[in-house]
């Protein structure tokens, strides 16, 4: 019974849920204030975000005549579901431990797939033609970013895996486990290609500039979510937001866990400085330094560069074995 | 509790801006002069989004002409209340340099409701912050 009371507070309280949005909500509003500091402007205030959620939430909600209704507004929900539960299965070293599942990296992968999921049965559920390119886009962006993504998991899995005497281990905590006594793969020689490869993944996941494709504001005016207003969006938003906490939260997870001394306090703002230098590398620089490239140039040089870095780092740990 | 939340999200207006037939001097004003980096409307919360579904407060440029009219009062309606009007130029007042023409079916506050006129042919980049800052205060209320 514990155990479950335990499950509902670290899904809805801490490190889901409310604390995992407003992490979430926060970090972007820094990532706006950094980007309008890059460009010279003043820029909004950090607290932006929270500002532009309450605002969502007083706006009527238009829903267009010829929408398909119920895929409509599952969709919004689904999304935002789906990073919920992803969040807890985060691992925070020294604050939260995650699952003890031992295959909680599989499920991660498929619950990273969701957000892409939700936009494309938005995007198609909304009748719009800007929608439905939003769709393909969406689907296309997801095939060439997953491949490299799935590659680094695997080496992961495979360097812990035989480092212990198994074959692989898809369990983060297990991963996270290693790492601690034995040095994060960050200074291990053969992870760098993969670390490499995994940060050009994260602005294609997030959806920010160079691969805005499917959400290209001055091309398909946002494609998926043109057509939601007010609450609708506002969960599209609360989705992103618990998107790149996981996503950086894994990144950290699988390179660089290392907690710093054993204070609970202290090692969480260790997270979220980690959390915070992970961002401004990966997305704000990147989105403030470059502009948007085609679908097809984005498809090949996913399917080029981080594919052949993340099959280095395998090839590494296969040799070295 | 209404009050408090009034104040909070009247610091996120979101614009959304129509051409309605304009010779793109006002646009140029708004897309590249007031609004990104030199004057910055994004500190005041501020935000150019794609879609009307997302907009609160929209700018609408140009004479309103004949062929556009149809097109901008669909737009019009699909934006979801509370949504403030501002009129950028001189042309969506009176007509300006197109006044009088065949082809203009305008002034605008014939057929749309305009809450800010922000006259000038092109307005100061200055003018159409003040503009939107009026804006800001009358969506409040509305909120």
């Amino acid at each position: 019974m514990t155990n479950f009371v335990q499950l509902i507070l670290n899904l809805l309280i801490f490190p889901g849920g409310l604390f995992a949005v407003a992490l979430g909500l926060f970090l972007m509003g820094i990532d706006r204030k950094i980007a309008a500091r890059l460009q010279r402007r003043v820029g909004p205030p950090v607290y932006q975000p929270f500002i532009d959620l309450v605002k969502l939430t007083r706006k009527e909600m238009v829903v267009p005549g010829t929408a398909h209704l119920q895929a409509f507004w599952l969709a919004p929900l689904l999304g935002f579901a789906g990073m919920m539960a992803a969040v807890t299965l985060i691992p925070i070293a020294g604050v939260y431990q995650g699952f003890k599942y031992s295959g909680d990296l599989l499920v991660l992968l498929y619950l990273l797939a969701l957000p892409a999921i939700a936009l494309m049965i938005g995007g198609s559920a909304s009748s719009s033609p800007f929608g439905a390119v939003g769709f393909s886009r969406e689907m296309v962006m997801m095939m060439s970013y997953e491949l490299p993504l799935l590659v680094v998991l695997v080496t992961i899995a495979l360097k812990v895996g035989l480092a212990t005497g198994g074959i692989a281990t898809f369990s983060l905590s297990e991963i996270v486990q290693f790492q601690l006594e034995n040095g994060a793969l960050l200074f291990d020689y053969t992870m760098l290609p993969a670390l490499l490869a995994f940060l050009v993944f994260i602005p294609g996941n997030m959806g920010v500039v160079p691969f805005d494709i499917p959400e290209a504001e001055t091309e398909i005016v946002e494609g998926p979510i043109l057509e939601y207003s007010g609450t609708g969006l506002a969960l599209f938003k609360l989705m992103t937001s618990l998107k790149m906490i996981v996503v950086l939260g894994l990144a950290i997870a699988l390179f660089f866990p290392t907690p710093l001394g054993k204070n609970f306090l202290v090692n969480l703002l260790w997270f979220f400085l980690k959390c915070l230098v992970l961002m401004v590398i990966a997305i704000t620089i990147v989105r403030t330094s470059t502009g948007r490239v085609r679908m097809d140039q984005a498809f090949k040089f996913y399917l080029r560069y981080p594919t052949v870095l993340a099959l280095i780092s395998l090839v590494l740990t296969l040799l070295q074995r | 509790m209404k009050k408090l939340l009034q104040k909070i999200a009247k610091k996120s207006p979101w614009l959304y801006r129509i051409n309605a037939g304009s010779c793109n001097g006002c646009d140029v004003e708004l897309a590249t002069t007031a609004c990104i980096p030199r004057y910055d409307v994004e500190r005041l919360g501020c935000k150019y989004c794609g879609s009307p579904k997302h907009a609160d407060i929209v700018l609408i440029t140009g004479p309103l002409t004949a062929r556009v009219k149809e097109k901008v009062l669909r737009l019009y309606d699909e934006i979801p209340d509370p949504k403030v009007t501002v009129a950028i130029g001189v042309c969506p007042i009176s007509g300006g340099v197109f006044r009088d023409s065949y082809a203009i079916s305008g002034p605008i506050d014939n057929f749309i409701p305009v809450d800010v006129n922000v006259p000038g042919c092109p307005p100061r980049p200055q003018a159409i912050i003040d503009g939107i800052v009026e804006a800001i205060k009358i969506w409040e209320t509305r909120l």
